[in-house]
């Protein structure tokens, strides 16, 4: 084994179960996330030489962001992604189905809002790396986030939220 | 801090918990990343032969027996390696070796270079992929201060995609170099501290682009992103095909 297999694999051994974390919420699909994180490694190991190692993770983790991003778009332009309607659940819904909401709120978010809700809440990013990330200014972070946000509260529903906090906590 | 977000918080850490990568993740993208490099070459190696086949070259062979080129060559083309036996890559990527100043390689020439820059001694040769850079003191080791990849064949997918990619976003834009096209866009690549590294694509031919990249240090060097557009353009103008 070569010392560049020898590295990228101690790499992939560290970090793929988490990249592959981000995928599957940028990307809402387990099939296709591991597409695109295998896609992202790919490129990765092309350019091994060109990438510092210190800024090795946010580089796969910008490809696997923009990949999903662009991946949805064109999909966006073969299908209508049928938009969303709050669902109407009691305040005993539970963790599965609350996920289940979750995710199908964050697939019907447009590509960048979905991006931008994954690094700032699953990445624990800051607003302005998150803008590095995307290649956007921090006020286009802020206005995307507030727009996903809203959406996100409207599907999952605050009482329905609270409710099963009311509930854990009971 | 909001309710909400911390809720999102646990249903996505909820959510991905029973994700796990392949174990032989790692395993599975160096080999095919061999595999494609494999292709590129027996590719190459069957173009050869067949421009070898076409050529009327006479062997004189054991025995004095005299055959044509096309007879002998049609045994030469090796035979795909099975998957799973391809031979170990070697430690350091393939390079074009001594390129003198560095403005030709490939199938390209560079007739343009900004004040000072020299060619760095280090270069990639892929195939349909290669690169090389420049930078002040012509150091392997250094860091680049512009670098150009060059795309042809097959490669040429990648690059389009790539270019729809920043058109989708509405990121960067379309640009005209004399009679040819390309794409202005500052690319993030994770190196300088992110700050992003301004390139130009252009296409010089239906099987061939350039991917001209200024490293964001360098670019700080300039008055502003104008200046640095102007420079890029200024190299695509001076990039001629050999091919």
């Amino acid at each position: 084994m070569s010392g560049v297999e020898h590295d990228f694999s101690a790499f992939v051994a560290a970090r793929a179960t988490s990249l592959l974390r981000v995928a599957y919420l940028a990307c809402g699909d387990q099939t296709e996330a591991e597409d695109v994180l295998q896609t992202a490694l790919e490129r990765t190991y092309r350019n091994w030489d060109r990438v510092h190692h210190e800024t090795l993770e946010p580089y796969v983790r910008r490809v696997i962001v923009n990949a999903a991003i662009s991946r949805a778009r064109r999909r966006a332009i073969l299908s209508i992604i049928p938009m969303h309607s709050p669902p109407e659940r009691s305040a005993h819904a539970t963790d599965t189905d609350l996920r289940h909401v979750l995710m199908e709120a964050l697939r019907a978010l447009p590509p960048r809002q979905r991006a931008v809700i994954v690094l700032r809440y699953w990445e624990d990013l800051s607003e302005t790396q998150t803008a590095e990330v995307l290649g956007c200014a921090v006020g286009t972070v802020k206005s995307q986030a507030s727009k996903a946000m809203a959406k996100l509260r409207s599907a999952l529903g605050r009482e329905t939220v609270e409710g099963v906090i009311r509930n854990a906590h009971a | 801090m909001p309710m909400l977000e911390d809720e999102i918080r646990r249903l996505m850490a909820d959510e991905t918990a029973g994700l796990q990568a392949a174990s032989d993740l790692a395993e599975r993208v160096v080999r095919s990343s061999r595999v494609k490099r494999r292709r590129t070459w027996t590719a190459a190696v069957a173009a050869s032969v067949a421009v070898v086949a076409a050529t009327p070259v006479a062997y004189l062979t054991v025995g004095s027996v005299a055959t044509t080129g096309a007879q002998v060559t049609a045994s030469v083309a090796p035979e795909p390696p099975p998957i799973d036996d391809v031979p170990a890559l070697p430690s350091d990527p393939p390079d074009f070796g001594d390129l003198g100043d560095g403005k030709e390689f490939g199938h390209v020439k560079v007739g343009y270079l900004p004040e000072r820059l020299r060619w760095s001694h280090w270069s990639v040769d892929y195939g349909d992929t290669y690169s090389t850079s420049y930078d002040y003191k012509g150091d392997k080791d250094g860091f680049y201060c512009v670098q150009i990849y060059m795309y042809e064949e097959a490669a040429v997918q990648e690059v389009v995609d790539r270019i729809q990619g920043y058109r989708d976003e509405g990121d960067g834009e379309e640009v005209t170099i004399g009679d040819r096209t390309g794409y202005l866009v500052v690319q993030h690549v994770g190196e300088d501290g992110m700050k992003g590294t301004p390139t130009l694509f252009l296409r010089m031919g239906e099987k061939q682009w350039a991917e001209i990249m200024f490293s964001p240090t360098y670019a700080k060097e300039f008055s502003g992103p104008e200046a640095v557009t102007a420079e890029l353009k200024k190299i695509a103008e001076g990039l001629t095909s050999t091919v």
